[in-house]
């Protein structure tokens, strides 16, 4: 992204990395949301979550250089398919340890990141694959500032997705059978709620959400299988920031974060990252339940 | 108020292991005729790569152990010892290339800066219980790592530091190791792994263990008995993270370049945990045995030309080929099921599984007993 | 005999919700307290102000003249008062044995002595034969001695015990107040909270009830059994 060096510069230089941070943001509380859906309903914190956004931007880059088909449509495609994937893991491994130790889980869905990185390393190298659209560099100027068009597009993805998904757990009886199993596992499971088949359907949609993210990032990121391990770190900020477990909340906090980050990163470009896990710590140790107070969806 | 009553389970009656009916297994005389047997390897082998397996796996045996201590018995799931790692790496380092100290002294101070930096480190993370303790070490090691590659001018950064040579230690007027070639690393290895292993045993067998492994059980539990859980964390951690920088300078001395990456990247994190769990955590002659299958099954996968140099194979062999051609690049793709298996099938490791063999083979053996001594039942 | 525990008007406030509001009574040497009351009155948290795990918002808690409000449960076991737990806590995954050793070794350094101390205690609550048993796998009632046997081998001067005969079987019920009253001839003193009546007034020299966090009465079982307040408030609730 090309920063205004205009002479009125410092003003504009902030207006943009605030906005431009908000964009990006709106990715960032996407995957946010799916690693607290599936923390929420199980209890468990999936570190493969960024190599799930890595199988997502594959899926896209794949079929965009296959067929052709631009990466926002394919959603139709790569979204199920990646659903289909999250059912699939939460079937064969999730669901066998639920009951053991939290630090084993842990390094459960560790390893699963790993085999899955090292999969799409054995199959597509560490090249760094890039997928080109026509509006890949493209902007639009909007009173003074530049608005990258596939981060605008994806923003207006993420809010409507943002949106659906906020409905589908308010409004649904399968939402509200989810929010129950995120709120009390034992009783939803004695209410008659099918508690496994909830499980499964939350890690399907978190998975499904990470890989739309992914999708959405693949018109402006490098895509290389090591690609997700940053964003399962800075999913975590997110998802601590807004409280564990909480939708609002991460979608809060991925904003948060984005702005956070740009606007460290205008000033001082190396220390971007250092600052995110400064304050994750801060915030673990002086505010575990989240900016907002509270833990749940 | 009154509580939920459990359903009573069947009682487990503890066993000492035994690999042999009456005979205590692995006993202190076995651990010293196997570090006597190890001593005299670099007298019969001398092929590069074989020592160099032995070194791996040396170094492996000293990482898990000492995660072991605040992982394994303190129950303080670190997923952020690659801090410490790279404290111990390149404190030797910077020392011995950008000050020009010799590396056992700087070796010495790497351990010390690294009980600091864990007494630091713990002050901070203690306070997190459970995942949240698990989360806050990643991001602490990460801060390290991160900071390791921004200040440049203090650690030359992503460029990294490569090791120029090592100096000849004298130790008396006589006699002087001159660290070249492997042998010196073979030993150096060896005697840390075996502290390390010894550290594991005391820890087991004192006081200080018990408190340990209360802690693990059940941290307030432990600290209405008297048990302060903050102290007793601290210090699990400053041994862990002492033996961790060793190994981390070890390290350092023999790959002889280090770069943050390298040195404090989450998969030198993930690998100490790993090494653990495969074998069986919490117990003495796990990290042991998790070592050497990582190691064996990832240097093996990485290049299998160990298997020729120790003759259990021609270079022509197809097998080697084949490992050459066809798993390159895979043994983390392995490793990753390996673990996987462990964690879904054996979550007590391979000891856990040896130890369920040995009770299924006694049971049966003693119900073939009972059976014999009733013939007429049938 | 003076007082080994005095409290002295504590209160415990979460956010705005008393837990404890002004509570104040002793613990004579050598006898048995009892508390009482409903449920959510405020026993196991006036447990918890006491030993430590929280600091009481007001007031004072002295045990044996020193006043230890802020001290932390470590040092207050040390010190010599131990508590058990409502819900037992044993380490799951040590054994029996094990278990009381951790107790023990507050008081010594040697895993010799510790051992020996610890079978001397589970032999006093009679499960001796258990010693090499995991302790994640008895059943309740032995969880309960074990919990028991692992505060006594700390050697406190006062023993709290947080309803050690919940969801026991009347048998076990019994056993344990033999236990106590065992203890007490052994010139342990302890304060006991317990739910069954009968217990609490065949085991107790003196009664405290609570009641939404305020001590409503106090006195000798004979003459708590006969306060209206006490019996509108907390027998005619259930019984």
């Amino acid at each position: 992204m090309k920063h205004t060096r205009g002479r009125h510069g410092s003003h504009m230089l902030i207006l943009q990395s605030i906005l431009s941070g908000i964009l990006v943001g709106g990715v960032y509380a996407l995957v946010g949301i799916g690693l607290t859906l599936i923390f929420g309903v199980m209890r468990v914190i999936n570190f493969a979550h960024g190599d799930l956004l890595m199988l997502g931007m594959y899926a896209t880059w794949w079929i965009f250089t296959k067929t052709g088909i631009d990466p926002y449509l394919s959603l139709v495609l790569t979204a199920p398919l990646l659903f289909a994937w999250g059912a699939l893991l939460q079937t064969a491994f999730i669901n066998r340890i639920l009951g053991s130790l939290p630090q084993n889980q842990i390094l459960l869905t560790i390893v699963l990141g790993l085999v899955m990185r090292n999969t799409m390393l054995l199959i597509f190298t560490s090249d760094y694959q890039i997928l080109t659209t026509s509006y890949s560099s493209s902007s639009f100027r909007l009173f003074g500032l530049s608005v990258s068009q596939p981060l605008l597009y994806s923003f207006l993805v993420t809010a409507v997705i943002t949106a659906a998904l906020y409905g589908f757990l308010m409004r649904t009886d399968t939402g509200q059978a989810i929010r129950a199993t995120a709120q009390d596992r034992e009783a939803a499971q004695l209410m008659g709620i099918n508690v496994s088949r909830m499980s499964i359907l939350a890690f399907g949609l978190g998975t499904a959400l990470a890989a739309i993210a992914g999708a959405l990032l693949a018109p402006t990121y490098y895509i290389y299988p090591d690609v997700g391990a940053p964003f399962t770190l800075k999913a975590f900020v997110v998802v601590v920031l807004g409280g564990m477990g909480s939708v609002v909340g991460a979608t809060l906090g991925g904003v948060l974060i984005g702005v956070a980050e740009s606007l460290g990163g205008a000033w001082v470009a190396g220390l971007k990252d250092l600052n995110v896990y400064v304050l994750f710590l801060l915030i673990l140790l002086f505010k575990p339940s989240g900016l907002l107070g509270k833990s749940r969806m | 108020m009154s509580t939920p009553v459990p359903p009573p389970r069947t009682p487990v009656e503890l066993r000492p292991f035994r690999l042999f009916p009456g005979f205590a297994w692995p006993s202190f005389g076995a651990w010293v005729a196997a570090i006597a047997l190890l001593a005299l390897v670099p007298l019969f082998v001398k092929k590069p790569l074989l020592l160099h397996m032995w070194i791996m796996v040396f170094l492996a045996v000293a990482q898990g152990s000492a995660w072991n201590v605040v992982g394994g018995y303190a129950g303080q799931y670190s997923v952020g010892h690659a801090a410490y790692f790279g404290v111990g790496a390149y404190t030797t380092m910077m020392l011995l290339e950008l000050h020009q100290i010799a590396p056992w002294w700087g070796v010495g101070l790497a351990i010390l800066n690294a009980v600091i930096v864990s007494v630091v480190i713990g002050a901070i993370t203690f306070r997190l219980r459970g995942p949240y303790f698990v989360l806050g070490s990643i991001a602490v090691a990460e801060i390290v790592r991160l900071g390791a590659l921004y200040w440049k001018g203090f650690t030359k950064g992503a460029e990294g530091i490569l090791l120029s040579g090592i100096p000849p230690l004298q130790i008396t007027q006589d006699w002087t190791i001159a660290f070249v070639g492997k042998r010196p690393f073979f030993y150096a290895a060896l005697m840390l792994a075996v502290l390390v292993v010894a550290a594991n045993w005391f820890v087991q067998n004192t006081k200080l263990g018990f408190y340990f492994q209360a802690i693990r059980e059940d941290q307030d539990a432990a600290h209405s008995l008297g048990i302060g859980p903050a102290l007793h964390k601290s210090i699990a951690l400053a041994i862990s993270a002492a033996f961790t920088a060793w190994a981390g300078s070890l390290f350092a001395l023999y790959v002889r370049f280090i770069d943050p990456n390298i040195v404090i990247g989450l998969d030198v994190s993930v690998q100490m945990v790993l090494i653990c769990i495969i074998g069986g955590i919490g117990t003495i002659l796990g990290p042991v045995v998790g070592a050497f299958v990582l190691t064996l099954l990832s240097e093996t996968l990485r290049n299998p030309k160990w298997l020729v140099q120790a003759g259990l194979f021609s270079d022509e062999s197809p097998v080697i080929a084949f490992i050459q051609q066809r798993l390159a690049n895979t043994h983390v793709l392995f490793y990753g099921i390996l673990v996987v298996a462990v964690i879904l099938f054996a979550p007590d490791g391979i000891l856990g599984l040896a130890r369920d063999a040995t009770a299924r083979v006694r049971r049966r053996l003693a119900a073939g007993g009972r059976r014999a001594r009733q013939p007429a039942e049938g | 005999m003076g007082a080994i525990l005095q409290i002295r008007h504590v209160s415990k406030f979460f956010g705005g919700l008393a837990a404890n509001s002004d509570v104040s009574f002793d613990v004579e040497h050598e006898r048995i307290l009892g508390l009482i009351g409903p449920n959510g009155a405020g026993k196991t948290t006036l447990f918890n102000c006491i030993t430590g795990y929280y600091p009481p918002t007001k007031g004072d808690v002295l045990f044996k003249g020193v006043r230890i409000n802020g001290l932390q449960p470590d040092q207050v076991c040390r010190l010599g008062m131990v508590r058990t737990w409502q819900k037992v806590r044993p380490l799951a995954k040590m054994s029996v044995l094990d278990n009381v050793m951790v107790g023990a070794l507050l008081r010594t350094h040697s895993l010799r002595v510790a051992r020996e101390v610890a079978m001397e205690q589970l032999r006093i609550v009679r499960l001796d034969g258990k010693a090499g048993f995991l302790a994640g796998g008895l059943p309740i009632g032995e969880r309960k001695k074990l919990e028991v046997a692992r505060a006594l081998a700390t050697k406190p001067e006062l023993l709290l015990l947080d309803e050690v005969m919940g969801g026991l079987n009347p048998a076990e019920s019994d056993e344990i107040i033999e236990l106590i009253l065992d203890l007490k001839r052994r010139g342990l003193t302890q304060v006991v909270i317990e739910h069954d009546m009968k217990a609490i007034m065949r085991l107790s020299d003196r009664i405290v009830v609570l009641n939404s966090g305020e001590k409503l009465a106090e006195g000798e079982p004979k003459a708590i059994v006969a306060n209206k307040d006490v019996v509108t408030a907390y027998l005619g609730e259930g019984a």
